[in-house]
């Protein structure tokens, strides 16, 4: 895919798969090019030219059935400031085409599995940084996608609740849950993905397994993402 | 298989503006109730008593369905332009584009929360001018017809604003420069029976005289201009209106890059 805002080229002839299942980490300096990609797959940015898959569906001219499959967790919050937290996750499945009755069930479950029952009637302005963080991913969950987009996920939190997001990233992730990471937290790259794909002014500048990428230079992730990215 | 029309999505943005309506109840409720109450007790009041007849009715009974006209209007554009652009301001209208819903669902979303929003307000003050005023719609299809095509005009011209509005102030220069003054001047609290000759020409130009008119003919059966030339603006410039805004919506306009 290709992505130009008039003449800045944001992404500039990317190709790459994520296999179904896989948990890719998408990684690069700050303005590479990562959220413009991850906006690219969600439908928030339209390409200039290529086409993206998601699951089989194009996601511009399958638009609906290529959304239905994704969820994104964004790296900044983007809560509807007038809604219980509770609400915010009924509403978010209300969105995508599951009426109230249907996904109470499934929110309650998230909030308990976040740890977030107790505040379910606060607006989300009451949370802690953690908390609005998981219910950054709750949220993406709540209409059960198959692909996981996260950006930033763990920007901002304290070790404690970095693990237990690793811990919850690792269960979805052996449960078949495809998942699509951008992080600047490059042991979080190196702990959790099997894939990793990296970024530098738009261009892609390497796509191998973590091991493989890990064993070419043997030393660790972050002296090899330093060399790609200054080079 | 994937539904062509996403009907659970679009219920639900209306279900969101109901519930930011109640949230800020204090703010877009209660205001536009007490200022009608202050208008029939402080103008009804002060200049019905001077006046005998306008149209055939009382000047009370004359000035609710302007009032009612004057805040439907008022709500339904301040409704949508408001969460529209609060929506962008916040990016919390991305949950909406990054679901599969369609341009249309959401401009209609948030025209129908609009819409349920000014039926509402009208309504409470519509028993407000049975209670004070005795005065009651003697054509209820064209009380709703009129209520709802103009609140539909005005949310969608208020979802263009909030598209097109970079600061909240932006969203209020078409309700300080156009709307209001228009409203005002366009037979709220005079009949164009009343204005000299120049006057009602210049009305012809302006809107808002067409709605107040229309609406109006529903409680006196009176009206200046033919209710079908009135009806006839009014669904044009909602069709345009809407047109507009779904058009904005489906390519994009400052909500995709």
């Amino acid at each position: 895919m290709v992505k130009r805002y008039g003449d800045f080229t944001a992404v500039d002839d990317v190709s790459l798969r994520v296999e179904a299942g896989d948990f890719f980490g998408f990684l690069g300096p700050n303005g590479a090019g990562k959220t413009t990609t991850i906006s690219a797959i969600v439908g928030l940015a339209r390409i200039t030219s290529g086409s993206i898959e998601v699951f089989g569906y194009d996601n511009v001219t399958q638009w609906r059935e290529a959304r239905r499959f994704i969820g994104l967790a964004p790296q900044e919050y983007n809560f509807d400031r007038y809604l219980s937290i509770r609400d915010v996750l009924i509403f978010q499945a209300g969105y995508y085409g599951l009426a109230p009755r249907l996904v109470r069930e499934r929110a309650d479950e998230l909030l308990e599995q976040f740890g977030l029952q107790r505040h379910a009637k606060l607006e989300y302005t009451k949370l802690s940084g953690g908390m609005k963080r998981r219910l950054t991913l709750a949220r993406a969950l709540v209409h059960d996608p198959k692909i996981l987009i996260l950006d930033e996920p763990t920007a901002g939190v304290d070790v404690e609740l970095r693990l237990e997001l690793w811990a919850l990233l690792r269960r979805l992730n052996a449960e078949g849950m495809t998942i699509f990471l951008t992080t600047h937290y490059l042991e979080e790259a190196e702990a959790l993905c099997r894939n990793i794909g990296i970024i530098r002014a738009g261009r892609l500048v390497a796509l191998e397994p973590t091991r493989d990428l890990l064993a070419r230079a043997g030393r660790g992730l972050q002296d090899i993402f330093l060399e790609l990215t200054r080079a | 298989m994937i539904a062509r029309i996403n009907h659970v999505a679009m219920l639900t943005l209306i279900r969101r503006e109901m519930v930011r309506s109640i949230k800020i109840i204090n703010q877009v409720i209660w205001p536009p109730i007490i200022t009608t109450l202050l208008y029939v007790f402080v103008f009804g009041m002060a200049l019905g008593s001077r006046i005998k007849q306008v149209q055939g009715v009382s000047y009370s009974e004359f000035l609710i369905p302007g009032l009612i006209m004057l805040q439907v209007i008022d709500s339904s554009y301040g409704e949508c332009s408001s969460s529209v652009f609060q929506g962008r301001f916040m990016n919390s209208i991305q949950e909406m584009l990054i679901a599969p819903m369609s341009a249309g669902e959401i401009v209609f979303g948030y025209v129908l929360g609009s819409l349920v929003r000014a039926l509402v307000i009208a309504n409470i003050i519509m028993v407000l001018g049975v209670i004070f005023v005795h005065t009651l719609p003697r054509d209820w299809v064209l009380y709703f017809g009129v209520m709802m095509l103009v609140a539909v005009l005005f949310s969608a011209l208020g979802v263009i604003f909030g598209l097109l509005a970079e600061k909240f102030d932006h969203i209020a220069v078409l309700t300080t420069f156009a709307i209001t003054p228009l409203v005002f001047v366009g037979g709220v609290f005079t009949s164009a029976q009343l204005l000299p000759p120049f006057l009602r020409n210049f009305e012809l130009f302006n809107p808002m005289f067409y709605t107040i008119d229309a609406f109006r003919y529903s409680y006196t059966g009176q009206s200046y201009l033919p209710l079908w030339l009135s009806l006839t603006v009014i669904g044009g410039l909602a069709c345009v209106s809407l047109g507009t805004a779904l058009r904005m919506a489906a390519v994009g306009y400052k909500l995709r890059t």
